[in-house]
């Protein structure tokens, strides 16, 4: 008690409270005492469902995803192919399954028979854009399981999410889960974004697959955003605020745009309905199109990007049996780490939005990934500072591929190639610039 | 042969007009539909109660409106607690407002003494109604 802060009654205030309740319906007599003594013989303060009894669950979910990633990882070790004289030598003791099958499937779309070494190490990739996939199926299922018990009212929200976390069985891991992979899903987008830009990735022929990726980041940060306000407690209040009045310092289209987001003057049941459709809906259509597209280019564009086999000086290549392997060691401890963060960190609920507002005494925070616009906001015009510079930095990496020199073909498929100066020194600039006024934020 | 062609595309450019001309039909209804507000606007005038609960020197925060209440030697006036700058409620700190969303201030009597925020906060006026008790008009 209160219901956003479990646990914050001691056993004696609970007693007591239980006493009072009886007392005001009267239930217990005037003088007679309640207290945890009785606790074995009364019925009425019955202890709580034990909360998160399913945590040492979840801990032997972790350790046998850690055996079966060890098991994958050991057996790697004798999966490579070479390319002797043009022709394919297998070093496998297996057969390498390279044939095509005769009508390729997506999954066959996305997993050649075979693909270079040098490329598919996870020094080069970083597994970055295939963990975002990942996580980003992790969020779709446990979002689906969400929707079965979340009540998208003001006076609903926060309760029902308190029934998720609380009540129903791996509520709170199914929550978590959602939370996490969310968050994690900002990262590897970033890192993948930054992993493309640094490996002259991002020229052409896949510039328009780095231009869908950076649709897919918005959409990303879009869709946290959307999720974060669904909780509609006091914590989003002001951030839901701000974000929303942002919009009215668009010249000319303002004031329609805010009508059409927050469907009011001031945000309210309308608005978290609008939210919530987006959310589960408007968004995530988005997030799978472009995403599916961002996929499908991936080979469309050629695969990985590489210099041409004769300039390759490895031309070692591992094949489909073992990309899939490392996909699946990936996975495994992937879904390790968010168990094990969804079992350890609670993600934030606070007291529901109350009206009239209470004054605000405490500081204020944007979620994390956009505490960079709060701190921007403190320093000029709410519209520069809010939707100016912040539409600034996405114009200045969508123009990268533009302004950037061609990276030749030799200096394809590793890191830092010297013709993408130009862009590797914007990149890393922005995603600095990212940081450093995050890292203010917090210290405000 | 002539006249054959320039009838069709008489017909090609009247059917692509026509549908030009109902996209634009059906954007303009979808731009009223969206432009639906389905919350009725939040309320413009608020009772606050009789003259007497508010003697000179009044100084009251009002959290439901949200403004600060105040009755000096110019009688009644009520100074709102929306930030400027994005709409924050400020927090009344002694003499000075401070809004924690990013850092705005202002004095006593509601001018911006630090930025972001640019315009002063609004006064609201404050009327007494015929039974006597005080209406604040929000706007």
């Amino acid at each position: 008690m209160p219901w956003w802060k479990p646990g914050s009654l001691s056993e004696d205030e609970a007693w007591q409270l239980t006493a009072y309740l009886l007392r005001s319906n009267s239930l217990l007599p005037v003088g007679e005492e309640l207290a945890i003594d009785q606790a074995n013989f009364l019925a009425v303060h019955l202890p709580v469902r034990q909360v998160q009894d399913e945590r040492g669950w979840q801990i032997i979910l972790v350790g046998t995803l850690s055996l079966a990633a060890v098991g994958l990882y050991s057996l790697g070790k004798r999966t490579l192919i070479g390319r002797v004289n043009g022709s394919i030598s297998n070093q496998n003791e297996g057969s390498a399954r390279l044939k095509q099958p005769a009508r390729p499937s997506f999954f066959h779309h996305l997993h050649p028979p075979s693909i270079p070494l040098p490329q598919a190490r996870w020094r080069y990739t970083l597994g970055a854009g295939g963990l975002a996939v990942f996580f980003s199926l992790v969020v779709v299922v446990t979002g689906i399981l969400e929707m079965f018990f979340y009540i998208p009212t003001p006076e609903q929200a926060g309760s029902s999410i308190q029934v998720i976390s609380y009540s129903i069985p791996y509520g709170m891991l199914v929550r978590g889960l959602h939370f996490w992979a969310a968050q994690a899903l900002v990262v590897v987008a970033v890192i993948h974004l930054l992993r493309v830009v640094l490996t002259g990735a991002f020229m052409p022929p896949r510039r328009f697959n780095y231009l869908l990726g950076l649709g897919l980041l918005v959409i990303i940060l879009f869709l946290d955003f959307t999720g974060y306000v669904l909780r509609w407690d006091e914590g989003i209040r002001w951030a839901l605020m701000v974000g929303t009045n942002l919009l009215k310092t668009i010249p000319v289209v303002g004031l329609a745009l805010y009508g059409f987001v927050v469907g009011g003057e001031a945000p309210g049941l309308a608005t978290l309905n609008r939210f919530y459709a987006w959310h589960i809906f408007g968004l995530t259509l988005f997030l799978i199109a472009v995403g599916v597209w961002h996929l499908f280019r991936v080979r469309r564009d050629g695969g990985i990007a590489t210099p041409s086999p004769e300039l390759r000086s490895d031309s070692r290549r591992i094949t489909r049996d073992e990309l899939v392997r490392r996909e699946v060691l990936a996975m495994a401890l992937a879904t390790g780490g968010l168990i094990l963060a969804a079992t350890l960190f609670m993600p934030p609920i606070a007291p529901p939005i109350s009206d009239p507002p209470t004054i605000l005494t405490e500081e204020v925070r944007a979620p994390w990934f956009f505490l960079w616009i709060q701190q921007l906001l403190r320093h000029g015009g709410a519209f520069w500072m809010g939707v100016g510079i912040p539409l600034g930095a996405l114009v200045i990496l969508i123009l990268l591929p533009y302004i950037n020199k061609p990276v030749p073909d030799d200096q394809r498929g590793r890191w830092l190639p010297r013709a993408g100066r130009l862009a590797q020194i914007i990149a890393i600039g922005v995603v600095l610039a990212w940081l450093a006024l995050t890292v203010l934020e917090m210290l405000e | 042969m002539t006249e054959d062609i320039s009838r069709r595309s008489f017909l090609k450019l009247a059917v692509q007009g026509l549908v030009a001309i109902s996209g634009l039909l059906a954007l303009d209804g979808l731009r009223r539909y969206l432009s639906f507000k389905p919350a009725p606007p939040p309320p413009k005038r608020f009772e606050i109660g009789p003259e007497s609960d508010y003697p000179p020197g009044t100084r009251l925060v009002l959290p439901e409106i949200p403004a600060v209440l105040i009755h000096d030697q110019d009688g009644y006036h009520a100074l709102s607690l929306v930030c400027t700058h994005l709409g924050c409620v400020v927090e009344r700190q002694v003499d000075v407002y401070a809004c924690n969303c990013h850092g705005s201030r202002y004095d006593k009597s509601g001018k911006v003494t630090r930025g972001p925020a640019i315009h002063s906060l609004p006064v609201f006026q404050v009327e007494r109604n015929q039974d006597g008790r005080l209406v604040i008009l929000k706007g």
